[in-house]
């Protein structure tokens, strides 16, 4: 009987610490293997940094005086409140993030290249931002896009 | 590419294949084990030996029965899905195809293994490269306290040949048995890590599957037999269900089923079927060895 038992808690116990065998998200995000579905983690490693694949930080562009031309300053001490719920300025009625809804947040549409104005961004990149570090990105703003 | 980086990708591949290698290798032994198995049995008196026409198999199509394996003894099974939905195009068309039979098929093979009194493991592999190995404990027999049978199930299955996305699984099977008519199941099983995402990407990482089934038997040799499992937690596509006619014959129960998904291992069960307008053609054989 001790033995059956012992047999039995043996193969939960192999379940159970086998349970922590999750999907790495470093194996997804790529070149960026530190990103993580936060504001602060995005602008850190997409937004302010260039990465090992050629892409280029959206900051080269998106700057305080390049912001002039494009309209939007990416940098650290305003990158949020320039894009959480504020409107596009080449299309009416867009918002750049919209909380809780990646699809028809502009910034993920001009990510993937699917914004009805304008070209794919990082603009003149190399490399394009890779599947995976886009779904950290929509990931962050399905979660309501916090400033985290 | 340098020398190291070829160095390096060489041994991945090598650290791949040695795992794939080292996998079949071990069902190849248990297998042969099991094959050997009958001079290793002493008792020739065991009562799991004997016919259950209540419970003729291990699973009702993909879900486990309560039926015990006899200690030193395996059985072996063949699950085929056919990938063409029975709903596309129309009657000619899939007369044409011989209801799906023309076309491919996702394929399982299982084998199992009676370990200890009550206790038996196994391994199936899916033609997607699935690998499941499983396990289960009979806690309490019908026959014995004379108002169900409960066992304790556990596998845990990997994608890649075992070597991505890995989902244990632990849960429990309580059957009715109906006289000699059949039997009833209800199976709540709870599956980790069903989604293929990071946890940090999902709102549910986890499955719990409330497995109903049944077998009926209709004639001395032939039942039917339908399950459904509703789902709770991360639960893409449809809900799987299936049903079948089988026919048993000696050692082998041979399955015609109908289902509205692929899925086996208790892994694929979680993450459900693909569209609830489709349905596919399969069959189960089982065979015994004892």
């Amino acid at each position: 009987m001790l033995k059956r038992a012992l047999y039995g808690i043996l193969a939960i116990a192999a379940t159970v610490g086998i349970a922590a065998c999750d999907e790495k998200l470093s194996d997804l995000t790529g070149p960026t293997p530190n990103l993580q579905p936060t504001f602060s983690s995005i602008q850190q490693n997409i937004f302010e940094a260039s990465d090992s694949s050629g892409r280029l930080a959206c900051t080269q562009c998106h700057n305080a005086i390049g912001s002039l031309f494009t309209g939007l300053n990416l940098t650290n001490a305003v990158a949020y409140a320039n894009l959480v719920n504020v409107a596009v300025r080449e299309k009416a009625g867009a918002r750049r993030v919209i909380p809780g809804d990646p699809e028809n947040s502009y910034l993920i549409q001009k990510l993937e290249g699917r914004a009805s104005v304008g070209a794919r961004m990082p603009l003149n990149s190399p490399a394009y931002l890779t599947d995976g570090q886009i779904r950290v990105i929509k990931r962050w703003i399905e979660l309501g896009a916090p400033n985290d | 590419m340098t020398v190291s980086s070829l160095t390096a990708g060489t041994s991945r591949r090598g650290t791949h294949l040695l795992s794939a290698v080292s996998v079949v290798v071990a069902a190849a032994t248990v297998l042969v084990l099991g094959l050997c198995a009958p001079s290793l049995a002493t008792a020739q008196d065991d009562p799991d030996r004997d016919l259950k026409v209540s419970q003729p198999d291990f699973t009702l199509i993909t879900l486990p029965t309560t039926l015990r394996l006899p200690r030193y003894r395996s059985a072996f099974r063949v699950t085929h899905r056919f990938l063409r939905p029975l709903g596309a195009g129309d009657f000619s068309d899939l007369l044409s195809d011989f209801f799906g039979l023309d076309s491919g098929a996702q394929i399982g093979l299982e084998y199992r293994f009676g370990l200890m009194r009550g206790l038996q493991a196994g391994i199936n592999r899916t033609s997607d490269k699935t690998i499941e190995f499983f396990s289960e404990y009979s806690l309490m027999q019908q026959q014995n306290n004379g108002m169900f049978g409960l066992a304790a199930i556990a596998s845990i299955d990997g994608t890649n040949n075992f070597q991505n996305s890995y989902s244990p699984s632990l849960g429990v099977v309580l059957s009715r048995e109906l006289g000699e008519h059949g039997a009833l199941y209800f199976e709540p099983i709870w599956v980790n890590n069903s989604n293929p995402d990071p946890s940090e990407l999902a709102n549910d990482n986890d499955t719990v599957i409330y497995g109903l089934g049944a077998r009926l038997r209709i004639r001395p040799t032939v039942y039917v037999v339908g399950e459904f499992l509703p789902r709770t937690g991360y639960r893409p596509g449809v809900n799987h269900g299936s049903f079948g006619i089988e026919k048993r014959a000696g050692g082998h129960v041979f399955q015609l089923n109908f289902s509205d998904s692929f899925a086996t291992t208790m892994g694929q069960l979680a993450r459900g079927g693909t569209n609830s307008d489709d349905w596919y053609l399969g069959f189960n054989i089982t065979r015994k060895f004892f």
